[in-house]
């Protein structure tokens, strides 16, 4: 397997009235290309700041993350956005990731307004079109044309995340963050997003950073597992290891709950 | 209220009870023809989806509907005693010390901008005659009991503490005016999932202690049939299944009661499924080379 992204050594800290919090120390992972790496902890964990880091939405205090053997730490203007087009995400919150003022079918071709330049093999067809191009992304999780010219409030919690994982896929990126994508579901619509996400990234070969303090999802979504606390890397398995009696207690108490 | 119980009598009883929901001339039902039974020193738990109503029924109960919103029919019988009719006032005092209340989230449980300990002080006095002495000592005597530092917990306010401690601190609050009916609405929907198990443990365990009933409101079914006695799986305003959590667990018959289980299959199904799925693609690999 080639490796998509390396990250060593990620350490950041932020300062909170007076006291600091070691958010990420030594965090060290390798995603694949076409892997989906889980990434599992608690509220703390530091799972999120990774997540914004490997974003390069956030600078680590040292480390350094490399995209195809190219460091994104510290990017700015044109070569930021090569690695946006690479990287893309799907957040928690659809409501607050989408922009209310306007109507979907504008959301969901927001990123490749912003690149013209990209036609990914799915959208040839439909591409010197707007609205076809995006009626074509809703078709693609499920969503209907009639959808098109809704806004955010008149949707479901699943159809807007719906909407926020077509726009992910737009343009085919090389690896898709999902930040806690079913969190702020409903159990049944929980599934269906699941399923959804895994057919996508299947179907387009998509690399994934799954990352969930839920580690029944994390299982089901990912080939590799990561286990998180307190901005450590505690347990690191392949996903079919993760019964074994080598794992980290921690990762034993996790497994409990939910078993 | 409690003396007239004789032991095993309900301590709540929903009877038939709707929930109509006003805007101009237009109303909608949303709650319908609902029946529920709680007896003493059991947990029920209303299970359902956003939207399915059961927070709107727990609020009912409370008497905390809004102004748009109206019980439209039915009776709620808290010790045989139908509170549908009762004054805003007689509600108010069943809230305090006949029914206990935990949100999902502390602002609903606590004041922001005061610290715990005085918060504990003043709910304990304005019910009972305590004398502010009495009621520290009461107040740090839950806190203890919730398993928090108590001298500390008394002097932090509701943001100096963790979403874990701050759920603790509010099953004490509500405990301390020994209700014999506790309302937990999704008390753990906001913590993680280690700290929700511990934050249950100590209900399960307070629970014995006290004897109160428990009326759980929760979204995840899983959870609650490890927690509950029985179970009442709402959608759209009725109550589509309700039993035995057992039962439910093992022999569900409505499909949406399956539907939910089938949504949160344990890890141990997944597991088990994606082996399976893994080893198939295998063979049929072996057999194409």
């Amino acid at each position: 397997m080639r490796q998509l992204l390396n990250a060593e050594k990620l350490c950041k800290t932020y300062h909170r009235s007076g006291t600091a919090v070691e958010a990420l120390q030594e965090v060290s992972l390798h995603i694949e290309v076409g892997e989906c790496l889980g990434v599992v902890g608690e509220s703390g964990s530091g799972k999120s700041t990774l997540g914004r880091i490997l974003l390069a939405l956030e600078k680590p205090d040292r480390g350094d993350v490399r995209l195809q053997d190219h460091s994104i730490i510290g990017l700015k203007g044109k070569a930021l956005r090569e690695v946006r087009k690479h990287i893309q995400v799907v957040f928690q919150d659809p409501t607050s990731s989408l922009n209310q003022r306007l109507p979907i079918w504008r959301s969901v071709i927001e990123a490749l307004d912003n690149f013209p330049e990209i036609t990914p093999p799915f959208l040839e067809d439909v591409r010197h079109s707007r609205r076809d191009t995006a009626a074509k992304l809703l078709e693609m999780v499920g969503l209907k044309a009639e959808h098109l010219d809704r806004y955010p409030h008149e949707l479901s919690g699943g159809q807007r995340q719906r909407v926020a994982i077509a726009r992910g896929i737009s343009l085919m990126p090389k690896l898709l963050i999902c930040d806690e994508p079913t969190s702020s579901l409903d159990v049944t619509v929980q599934a269906q997003i699941l399923q959804l996400l895994k057919r996508m990234k299947m179907e387009l070969g998509m690399a994934c950073l799954f990352i969930s303090h839920d580690i029944a999802a994390v299982r089901l979504m990912s080939d590799r597992i990561i286990v998180m606390k307190e901005g450590r890397i505690l347990d690191q398995f392949a996903s079919r290891d993760i019964m074994s009696d080598e794992r980290h207690e921690y990762t034993r108490k996790l497994v409990a709950v939910v078993s | 209220m409690t003396q007239i119980l004789s032991i095993g009598a309900p301590i709540l009883e929903l009877k038939d009870l709707s929930i109509c929901l006003h805007h101009g001339k237009q109303h909608q039902i949303l709650v319908h023809d609902l029946n529920l039974m709680l007896r003493p020193g059991e947990t029920l738990a209303l299970v359902g989806e956003s939207g399915s109503g059961k927070s709107l029924t727990a609020n009912a109960v409370l008497g905390l509907l809004g102004n748009s919103l109206q019980i439209s029919g039915g009776q709620i019988l808290v010790c045989g005693e139908d509170i549908v009719p009762w004054s805003d006032k007689e509600r108010r005092k069943l809230r305090g010390t006949g029914i206990g209340l935990v949100f999902q989230d502390y602002q609903g449980s606590f004041t922001p901008f005061i610290k715990i300990g005085k918060q504990f002080v003043e709910t304990l006095r304005s019910h009972n005659s305590l004398s502010v002495q009495e009621a520290k000592l009461q107040a740090m005597n839950w806190l203890g009991r919730v398993g928090l530092p108590a001298e500390r917990v008394f002097n932090s306010y509701p943001f100096q503490l963790s979403g874990g401690q701050r759920q603790r601190a509010a099953i004490a609050a509500a405990l301390m005016l020994k209700p014999s009916l506790l309302i937990a609405d999704e008390p753990t929907t906001a913590l993680d999932v280690l700290t929700s198990e511990t934050v249950l443990d100590l209900l399960d365990e307070l629970q014995s202690q006290t004897g109160c009933a428990i009326l759980m409101i929760s979204h995840d079914l899983r959870q609650v049939l490890k927690r509950a006695d029985t179970i009442a799986v709402m959608k759209e305003g009725r109550i589509v299944e309700s039993g035995a959590a057992e039962v439910i667990r093992t022999r569900p018959t409505h499909a949406y009661t399956k539907m939910l289980l089938k949504s949160r299959p344990l890890l141990t199904e997944i597991h088990a499924q994606l082996l399976a799925e893994e080893q198939a693609l295998a063979g049929t690999g072996d057999r194409l080379a």
